[in-house]
């Protein structure tokens, strides 16, 4: 562990061979619990708490939507980059952390980093 | 020989995964089914929620996960004092055509209840869910179990085939006021042979249906009070459980205005459908109604004298679970609606001791 500026703390998860593309790994520090995601080989953390209601927003699956369409057809997309909330089920981009049906909702992200060739570190 | 009619099954309908538009195949994998995974579609009720109606993190595996994830992600977080179990699928034996198999299997759920679920946690307390399409039955189930002190309502789906009041269901009246039980109404029983729950036709998409769940309530709370339900059994105490609750204000006066024009329509009703309401109508907070301005809200809820007749449930686990740490009611509300309006309600709960020292008037 070290400490770096902002007094952020790193920790390392994993292995990215043990965090495989379209997985997730829920992991508890100082308090707080945080969601890390592999999406399609990129890192990202959320905090599980979800700024709806406070549900477990990480435990919630990761799946892809319909977008928007200006008919009555349903088109596919954001493949594994949506997380749904385990408790009502509101959608969130994971990169971003936005919700879908209103970006300026987010949920709380961090950074992650693959350091030493291969270990998953979460900046909080 | 030429057979004409062989039917070729699939052990599970996930056999259609790899056929399906993908949009659709999330709703075969997560979304609500009428069985367990793999079964098929088909419409018990027309609304199927796209991605299950449970919490997604509340995943039991077996009998008694149900039991340990609600203590540990309910009863426990919460500090529950009481739970009121409200059953699960056995509401929806009211969807049946057969009357008979509907009360056999409701008296099962009954029979179970008692011994599985009321002897694992002294919070517990059970509804004795009954069969509205038969009457007789229901009622004869309501003297069966009426005197468990366990038990302390009777409980119906709100789908129906005639709203509550009508004289077809008094007998259940009869049996709940003999025995001393509140008669309460949970959403559903939506499919069936029950009526369609929304006007005008069934809609279309689970979320704006789910919306309209208030329909079946308001239904009911006209009829129970238009049939004089309690001018009959003035003692009765009608629940109207996960139907919304700011719809409430807005019908009652309505009904008000025109019971003033047209009482001799009911020469029973002595008086103002409103004033019934208030004495005999409780209603359940969830999903409650959580517009960005409060003050919206509790000025609505006012109206009913909503500090005394609403009464707090989460619905756990389901996807519209209301979290008790952030229901939106005024600060001193919040010991009535959690905790005094259900002592007042259900007789058979016993009271804390010092829940007759929290009926002084509240700190504001």
């Amino acid at each position: 562990m070290k400490v770096g500026l902002k007094a952020m703390k790193t920790y390392v998860i994993c292995k990215t061979i043990d965090l495989p593309p379209g997985e997730r790994k829920i992991v508890e520090l100082d308090g707080k619990s945080v969601g890390v995601f592999n999406v399609e080989g990129e890192f990202y953390a959320l905090l599980n708490y979800c700024p709806h209601a406070g549900g477990a927003l990480c435990r919630g699956p990761v799946t892809g939507t319909a977008l928007p369409t200006n008919e009555f057809k349903y088109v596919y997309g954001r493949a594994g980059r949506v997380l749904r909330c385990a408790w009502h089920g509101w959608e969130f981009d994971i990169p971003t952390g936005e919700a879908l049906v209103d970006p300026k909702i987010k949920a709380k992200k961090y950074r992650v980093t693959v350091e030493n060739g291969d270990d998953v570190v979460l900046h909080v | 020989m030429i057979d004409c009619d062989v039917h070729n099954d699939w052990a599970t309908a996930e056999v259609l995964l790899p056929y399906l538009d993908p949009n659709f195949r999330d709703y075969i994998v997560r979304g609500e089914l009428p069985g367990p995974r793999g079964a098929f579609p088909h419409a018990h009720r027309p609304w199927l929620h796209p991605e299950d109606f449970r919490r997604h993190d509340i995943r039991p595996k077996t009998q008694d996960d149900h039991y340990t994830l609600m203590k540990e992600n309910l009863l426990d977080r919460y500090g529950h004092e009481v739970a009121i179990l409200t059953g699960e699928e056995a509401l929806e034996a009211s969807t049946l055509a057969n009357p008979h198999y509907a009360t056999a299997l409701v008296r099962a759920y009954n029979d179970w209840l008692v011994d599985y679920w009321l002897p694992k946690d002294k919070r517990f307390k059970g509804s004795i869910i009954v069969a509205a399409q038969d009457p007789a039955g229901a009622a004869s189930e309501i003297r069966r179990l009426g005197d468990h002190p366990d038990l302390v309502q009777v409980l119906l789906s709100s789908g129906s085939y005639r709203p509550f009041g009508d004289q077809l269901y008094h007998p259940i009246w009869e049996a709940a006021n003999e025995v001393g039980l509140p008669l309460a109404i949970h959403l559903g029983g939506q499919g069936g042979i029950n009526y369609n729950p929304i006007g005008c036709g069934p809609t279309t998409y689970y979320w704006e249906t789910h919306a309209l769940l208030c329909q079946p309530g308001m239904s009911h709370v006209a009829s129970v009070i238009a049939n004089g339900i309690f001018e009959k059994w003035p003692k009765m105490m009608f629940i109207v459980i996960e139907c919304g609750i700011a719809w409430l204000p807005g019908l009652l006066w309505r009904l008000d205005a025109n019971y003033k024009a047209l009482r001799k329509e009911t020469p029973w009703v002595k008086r103002l459908p409103s004033e019934y309401a208030r004495d005999h109508i409780r209603l359940s907070t969830q999903p409650m109604e959580n517009p960005a301005n409060k003050e919206h809200l509790w000025a609505i809820l006012d109206a009913i004298d909503g500090k005394n007749t609403l009464m707090f449930a989460s619905d756990y686990p389901h996807w519209d679970f209301d979290d008790p740490t952030r229901l939106p009611i005024p600060p001193d509300w919040r010991e009535h609606i959690f905790k005094l309006n259900a002592y007042q309600v259900y007789s058979r709960l016993q009271p804390k001791p010092d829940v007759t020292r929290s009926r002084e008037p509240l700190a504001a």
